[in-house]
């Protein structure tokens, strides 16, 4: 590892000047994933702008029907709150589902969902993959059992977030911290795929870093839930998953979140089975085999990579219907 | 006999594990000693090239900086016949090109940066395939292929077995090549005294590494002292590796000691892996389920340096020759150097992928016979006879304990018991039922079983040596090494046995070179067979002096006297303490050395295991739902450690069967998951229950009936729960390991 | 080579240190104070064996930044034993053979010591999540459950 300048500022103007103003700055959280990057030679910082002396940033603050998590929150935080239990299952089942005990210590929420990709070749210093400002992608024509079999361009990864999953399912508000102030965008917005800019995964840009999660409940009625699949039961990213939220005001489905993650380079959101459920009731939605119908094809336009990923089409579709078997039963 | 003494059969703490609980036990990297360096190793980022020059002027002008290594200044010693201490070319990506020392890692890491090396890039064979091509370029002198053909061994005529079979079944299958992966890396501190060498290596041979150091850098062995701290265990991986050699010369050149110890990443891909093999299997069968012959094929990867390849490629044929009672049996094994990380020994050797291949055939010989696999094995498993045909080895010699020939019966076999044992508690034959996990209609649940054998304790010569000191204590000194598995334990127990006195009373002198006999590595389950006859007949030896003294000082025939811990007790009565013996006496010292092994018997370990599982067939996760293992070690000197053993060893094994693989970029010839995340290993949520059970057989020639336990666990998972998953799905897996991708296609296919 | 100024505790004792910034935890344990009860596995935070706990939380000591440690506690394995006597948790680990080579040894009592702090009994299950971030290479995943739950039937039902 090279040397490093090691920063603890108090304010988030403080740290977003640091981070604009120093060569080669970069922010760190939780540490976990930057110190491997950093171990691996995949990203050498001159400096660190820690975000741990910022004050309000480890807050769950709930008002109501709106809860505010700070970038700093820590995962192990998350699962231990019997409020986010209750009302966004999905957030906390994604948030247990994460790493290890030890990693979920010290992760945090915003770290988690700016970690960068988990593929081989990225992670590897001896390849000099587009991502990183080289050539090719190695996966084309490589190892590409865990690549994307959707949402791909000249690049191949699924992005490592479960949260990023589950807070979309929810359909979570980001708001980031930069020169220019804040500004707050859904989730949707705040990822990137390969086809925009491949060398990230998000929006922010220099000076910028996520403050805080915003997620709001007004229905009378909702629950949600995310279902990972793992080679093995710890410590093991997503080979697929799925997020479900639905909510319902006066017996109709008026909020509705349908996510598959492990599977593309942004969480995957199914528009159109969205769509098809709002506006019915459960009684319905339980007895459609329409739903059922466009599930099966909801993957229809995946491309996998060769043979190797072709599994994560039924895969993903299966867990999708599990998750969305999950919610009916909790709502019905 | 009191079960608080811990004699054979209880059940004691493990002797070191007070140290490891608090953290004290020391191992190699803990040890830090006065103006100590670091090393670090510089690795060839190509498959195979030449190395025309290395440019260390950068590196070496970095302050801290204090040795640096290169092929080209380095003597010209071997660390094994085809490794070099440094060579000139590479043959694998993380191949050692350079070393350095300095005062600190950081420094050490920038340093090896700073080298500049210039390579002539030579074309490279990822796979076997390649390798064998007639354009493959070479990776050593003399091709690709050891010794140019393969291995054979057999007995009687397989080409006339196979013209009376009324039926023959033949199946391929590949194995992976996964790591060992012990959680402490390599590790070798080194240290010069003048012109004598210490070094602390993590280590399950001193003695041998301390013959393997000497002759690599041209010592005299009494030059040289190898001392083993404890081992964050190696499963047979951790041998012969330049590890040790680079830091004795880094601390001759620094005159200074010097400690390196591998990144995780180094120990992925510059320590060792098991294997990967093909294997075809050929079986004859007549109508009624007997076996008229068998063919085994395996062609192994042995990745860029030989290792232990020949003992790996003659133990993936025992299954096809020794395990089913048949005539005619033929075994062939090849051994390919590729350009990948080098394989070597890692638990039960090539046992698991022959098992694997023979088993599943045997399944399917079974459906084809529509017999029950049961069945199948109880009519055809090789007996306390052992198998037909003529004895070779002359009858004064000792008896391999991986023949091909026939003629001579076992010491002791206990496959009957551990198949009725197993399928007794399994409840094969009645339907798979009980709890389920869930009610989903995705899972489809299964049962499936395999057998196996194994070399039952005889290794190397052994010695032991114990004395009654002038303190009126016992020591024990052995050249063995306790790698986790429990052998300094075991020696205890069998020594204080015979010694009537507790187990923890004997001090155990371990793990240096200058205090403890030669001994062999603690390899192939030998060392509570062999070594325990060694302890056993040491303590008899001492036990007897010990009465001859006693008898002289109570004036009392020495038949009549018998050794009661603290003391010397006659039939008459009278006394003398240990004490007042030692006193009288002075030190007592008894010394056996035991050549292991039989020449009327072979030796053998065996096992029977069983298993339901659970299919998720929309998602090719496969659940264990109940486990059982059914062994033949002969008498179990230790229960609890060995019920461990067997558990530790099968959940080891589901990495085989499900989760781990190294995998090479073919493009590049990069192992991409020399990491812990990637190269998934079993985690604790992984582990299944495990039922063990173990026959009840007293072998006639180990240490109080003992045979060997370490590695024959290994063995039982792959096959049994391939054949568990046939019975679940109707789908016959013959690649491992068994991923969802896999079994989802393979479930696919068949519907199709 | 970047330094700072960390004050924190360590084991009970308060100390004040000048770091190299790249130091993590796991190397200012080992190398500058000598606790090499901690032990490095991987140094990436994917086999748990450097667990320690950091203000009460079972971390990865490679994860951790010495530069990031300030006003915080750190416990580690030498910690338990230090007045002479086994803490119960290492008692049940040597009753029921919980370790084989031993080197994920602490890293796993590390891990569980949170357990033995809960209010209420937890089942065999909950163990094995808490214990999910530690490997054992060696396996003696059985044994280990079967130490913890010791211990923890001693505690509840003692």
């Amino acid at each position: 590892m090279d040397s490093f300048e090691y920063h603890r500022p108090t304010t988030r103007e403080e740290v977003s000047f640091l981070l604009t103003s120093t060569s080669r700055a970069h922010i760190v959280s939780g540490s976990t994933d930057l110190l491997g990057e950093m171990k691996q030679g995949v990203v050498h910082p001159e400096s660190l702008v820690s975000l741990a002396g910022v004050d309000g940033l480890k807050d769950i603050q709930s008002n109501g029907n709106v809860c505010i998590l700070g970038s700093m929150v820590t995962l192990s935080d998350i699962v231990s709150n019997d409020d986010l239990s209750s009302s966004f299952p999905a957030l906390v089942k994604a948030a247990a589902s994460v790493a290890t005990p030890q990693i979920r210590s010290i992760g945090t929420l915003g770290g988690n969902l700016c970690q960068r990709p988990r593929c081989w070749y990225y992670r590897s210093p001896l390849f000099d993959c587009l991502k990183k400002g080289g050539e090719k992608c190695f996966a084309v024509g490589g190892l590409d059992k865990y690549h994307a079999i959707i949402g791909g361009d000249k690049c191949w990864i699924v992005h490592p977030s479960d949260i990023a999953v589950a807070l979309t399912a929810l359909d979570a508000k980001v708001k980031i911290f930069g020169p220019a102030g804040c500004a707050t965008m859904k989730m949707d917005d705040f990822f990137v795929g390969p086809g925009t800019d491949i060398q990230r995964e998000n929006v922010l840009g220099e000076g910028e870093f996520v403050s805080s999660i915003e997620i709001t409940c007004e229905e009378e009625l909702s629950s949600s839930t995310f279902l990972k699949f793992k080679e093995r039961q710890s410590m093991d990213f997503a080979l697929a998953s799925a997020a479900v939220s639905i909510s319902l005001s006066g017996g109709k489905i008026s909020r509705v979140g349908v996510v598959l993650g492990g599977i593309a380079p942004i969480p995957w959101r199914l528009t159109e089975i969205e769509e098809y459920m709002l506006g019915m009731t459960m009684e319905d939605l339980k007895r459609s085999d329409e739903l059922i119908s466009k599930v099966d094809i909801s993957l229809r336009d995946a491309r996998p990579m060769s043979e190797n990923n072709t599994y994560k089409i039924d895969l993903a579709i299966s867990y999708l219907k599990r998750a969305l078997d999950q919610v009916f039963r909790d709502l019905c | 006999m009191p079960e608080n003494l811990g004699w054979v059969g209880s059940s004691p703490p493990r002797r070191d594990l007070g140290d490891k609980v608090t953290g004290k036990a020391e191992y190699a990297a803990d040890i830090g000693l006065d103006g100590m360096l670091y090393a670090k190793v510089l690795r060839s980022p190509h498959p195979h090239a030449r190395i025309l020059s290395v440019d260390t002027f950068e590196a070496g002008k970095l302050a801290g900086v204090k040795a640096i290594v290169t092929p080209f200044d380095v003597p010209d010693g071997r660390v094994a016949p085809d490794v070099a201490i440094l060579d000139q070319k590479v043959r694998f990506v993380g191949d050692e090109v350079a070393v350095v020392a300095a005062d600190n890692p950081f420094t050490a890491d920038l340093a090896v940066k700073l080298i500049e090396v210039s390579y002539e890039i030579l074309s490279f064979s990822s796979t076997t395939d390649e390798a064998l091509a007639d354009s493959a370029e070479p990776i050593h002198e003399g091709g690709n292929l050891i010794n140019n053909a393969p291995l054979i061994e057999q007995r009687g005529n397989i080409d006339e077995g196979f013209g009376e079979a009324d039926l023959i079944v033949e199946e391929s299958f590949t194995t992976p090549a996964h790591s060992p992966a012990p959680l402490e890396p390599r590790t070798a501190l080194a240290r010069w005294d003048g012109s004598k060498l210490t070094v602390w290596k993590s280590s399950r041979g001193i003695h041998a590494d301390k013959i393997a150091l000497s002759q690599a850098l041209g010592l005299s062995t009494e030059s040289v002292r190898v001392i083993g701290p404890h081992m964050g265990a190696g499963y047979g991986g951790k041998d012969e590796s330049r590890t040790a050699v680079l830091a004795s010369i880094l601390s001759m050149r620094a005159q200074a000691p010097v400690r390196l110890e591998l990144s995780r990443e180094e120990e992925f891909v510059a320590g060792r892996r098991r294997h990967s093999t093909q294997t075809t299997l050929r079986m004859g069968l007549k109508k009624d389920g007997e076996i008229t012959a068998i063919h085994a094929k395996t062609v192994m990867d042995t990745g860029a340096y030989l290792s232990s390849g020949p003992g790996v490629a003659r133990r993936a044929g025992q299954g096809a020759l020794y395990l089913y009672r048949c005539p005619n049996v033929r075994y062939e094994g090849s051994l390919v150097y590729t350009n990948t990380p080098t394989a070597g020994s890692y638990r039960a050797l090539g046992a698991p992928q022959g098992h694997y291949a023979l088993e599943c055939v045997a399944d399917l010989a079974a459906e084809s016979l529509g017999i029950d696999p049961l069945e199948f094995r109880r009519k055809n498993h090789v007996g306390l006879e052992g198998q037909p045909g003529e004895r070779i080895t002359p009858v004064t010699e000792i008896v391999d304990t991986q023949p091909s020939e026939g003629g001579i019966p076992f010491s002791s076999n206990g496959l009957s018991e551990c198949l009725a044992l197993g399928a007794e508690r399994i409840g094969w034959g009645k339907p798979v039922d009980g709890i389920h996990k869930s009610s989903s209609k995705s899972i489809k649940r299964g049962r499936g079983m395999s057998m196996f054998l194994y070399r039952g304790g005889p290794g190397g010569k052994a010695h032991a040596s114990i004395t009654l000191t002038e303190d009126s204590s016992y020591s024990l000194a052995t050249g063995v090494m306790d790698v986790g598995e429990g052998s300094a334990t075991v020696l205890s127990q069998i020594a204080s046995q015979v010694l009537s006195t507790p187990y923890d009373s004997i001090d155990l002198v371990m793990g240096d070179t200058d205090i403890t006999p030669e001994a062999s590595i603690t390899a192939g389950s030998s060392v509570t067979f062999s070594s325990g006859l060694a302890v056993k007949r040491a303590a008899e030896i001492l036990r007897d002096k010990i009465l001859n003294q006693a008898a002289q000082f109570l004036g009392d025939c020495q038949h009549a006297l018998k050794l009661r811990g603290s003391g010397v007790k006659s039939d008459s009565g009278a006394f003398i303490s240990i004490c007042d013996l030692v006193e009288h006496s002075g030190a007592i010292n008894a010394e056996a050395t035991i050549v292991p092994g039989s020449s009327d018997y072979v030796i053998n370990s065996f096992g029977a295991h069983f298993v339901e599982v659970e299919v998720d067939v929309e998602t090719g996760k496969v659940n264990i739902s109940r486990y059982v293992a059914a062994h033949d070690a002969g008498t179990i000197i230790n229960p609890k450690m060995a019920e461990n053993q067997v558990r530790g060893g099968v959940s080891q094994m589901m990495g085989f069967t499900f989760l781990e693989d190294m995998e090479t970029d073919p493009n590049t010839g990069i192992v991409v998951n020399s990491n812990f995340l990637d190269h998934k290993s079993p985690t604790i949520l992984d582990f299944p229950d495990i039922d063990v059970i173990f026959a009840d057989i007293n072998d006639p020639i180990g240490p109080f009936g003992a045979k060997s336990l370490g590695e024959p666990p290994c063995i039982g998972p792959a096959p049994t729960i391939t054949n568990a998953i046939y019975d679940a799905v109707g789908v016959r897996i013959t690649d491992l390991p068994i991923t969802p991708h896999r079994l989802l296609a393979a479930i696919k296919n068949r519907k199709v | 080579m970047a330094t700072i100024e960390i004050t924190f505790t360590l084991n009970g004792t308060e100390h004040c240190i000048e770091a190299d910034t790249r130091w993590t935890l796991l190397y200012l344990l080992r190398e500058e104070f000598g606790l090499t009860g901690t032990k490095r596995g991987c140094d990436m935070g994917e086999c748990g064996t450097c667990t320690v706990l950091l203000d009460g939380l079972p971390v990865n000591a490679c994860q951790v930044l010495v530069a990031s440690i300030s006003a915080c506690r750190v416990t580690t394995i030498e910690s338990l034993s230090s007045d002479g006597n086994l803490h119960p948790l290492q008692v049940a680990f040597l009753e029921n053979d919980g370790g084989q080579c031993g080197f994920c040894t602490p890293g796993f009592i590390m891990s569980a010591i949170p357990l033995m702090e809960m209010d209420t009994p937890i089942t065999r299950d909950q163990i094995s999540e808490a214990l999910g971030g530690n490997l054992c290479r060696c396996n003696a995943y059985g044994a280990i459950l079967d130490s913890v739950n010791a211990a923890l039937d001693e505690r509840f039902h003692a």
